[in-house]
């Protein structure tokens, strides 16, 4: 398989905001995180290996990423993702406004990325994590989607 | 094992901080500050009553989306600059010095201030995220817009060009079409508390 083949299956989608919610919806039943990031974006980079770790740890959770790249930025994109190799899928972003696409993916985003939502088994989301944040960060909000089905159920 | 210990740390300066940030409101008067410009100049923004509208600009150095905004934001300056609007940028990256900031303003060929908000007290008081976030001003300080400076990175395909609707509008004591709007941009590289 030449190198071009096997970056081009690295990459996922592309979404736009409904094909994100359609995505997420897919795993109900396990709580979600979604990631939306861009290779230019420093602390996306930053918290990448540690998203990694723990969606390496965390198989009851479904972990789904969305790069926000622009096309340009498409050879950046594939050769990032091809060197860390995440356990999660990398989806692209299907071009168009972005407020229809910040909105549609969550009205309270600011639009700020890294973003990171999670979600409980019932596809509510149950936090919005703009900008910085930590592996600690995102596991508070997995054990809060698990205590908030717990309450519900 | 440094990650767990840098996470921590991290942790807990962002769980502090956040109570610390805020947000103004469409409609709401600005509260006027002072802080030091790239060149050491202390900048009052209580000099600038009078002027036709008041843009305030967070911008970054080292950000390709506030960087692809730089020409645009030259030019605003420069033509609404000549209609007595006054234009002001805020850098409130921990990680930007003022020389550096300096450095790129030249480069750049901004006219306007740029000021340093060390610590990011500015950026906590206004709700700012990320790079580049316009809010504007109007005669009587009143916030009329707030976001992008307009819909296109890349400058090619522009279709809304927010920034320059709202001080049109201000300019000629117009509702500003479009009061908020969003887009994509860095995270403002706050300091941990």
């Amino acid at each position: 398989m030449s190198a071009a083949l096997l970056l081009a299956v690295v990459l996922a989608g592309p979404l736009d905001a409904a094909g994100i919610g359609r995505a997420v919806a897919a795993h109900r039943g396990r709580p979600v995180v979604l990631t939306l990031w861009a290779t230019w974006c420093e602390p996306c980079v930053k918290e990448f290996p540690a998203l990694a770790a723990l969606a390496r740890e965390r198989k009851d959770v479904a972990f789904l990423s969305v790069s926000i790249d622009e096309p340009d930025d498409r050879k950046a994109l594939e050769a990032f993702v091809a060197e860390r190799r995440p356990p999660f899928p990398v989806y692209t972003r299907t071009p168009g406004p972005d407020q229809a696409f910040i909105d549609g993916v969550d009205r309270e985003w600011s639009g700020v990325v890294p973003a990171t939502l999670v979600y409980d088994r019932e596809g509510r989301r149950v936090a919005l994590l703009q900008g910085e944040h930590t592996r600690a960060d995102i596991e508070k909000a997995l054990a809060r989607a698990k205590a908030e089905r717990g309450a519900g159920s | 094992m440094r990650l767990p210990r840098l996470a921590l740390v991290t942790s807990v300066g962002l769980a502090a901080a956040a109570p610390a940030i805020g947000a103004v409101a469409i409609g709401e008067k600005l509260r006027p500050f002072k802080l030091d410009d790239a060149t050491g100049k202390t900048v009052d923004l209580g000099g600038l009553q009078g002027r036709k509208a008041v843009v305030l600009m967070f911008i970054a150095t080292q950000c390709p989306v506030s960087n692809s905004y730089n020409e645009r934001m030259a030019a605003l300056s420069r033509e609404y600059g000549a209609k007595g609007v006054a234009f002001v940028g805020i850098n409130s990256n921990r990680q930007e010095s003022v020389e550096e900031i300096a450095g790129h303003a030249a480069e750049h060929g901004f006219t306007f201030p740029i000021l340093k908000d060390v610590g990011n007290v500015q950026a906590d008081h206004f709700g700012a995220q990320v790079t580049p976030e316009i809010y504007v001003y109007d005669p009587a300080w009143v916030l009329r817009y707030h976001g992008r400076i307009d819909d296109d990175r890349s400058g090619a395909n522009v279709k809304s060009r927010d920034l320059r609707n709202a001080l049109d509008a201000v300019l000629a004591g117009q509702a500003v079409p479009v009061a908020e709007t969003k887009a994509f941009g860095c995270t403002i590289k706050r300091v941990g508390r």
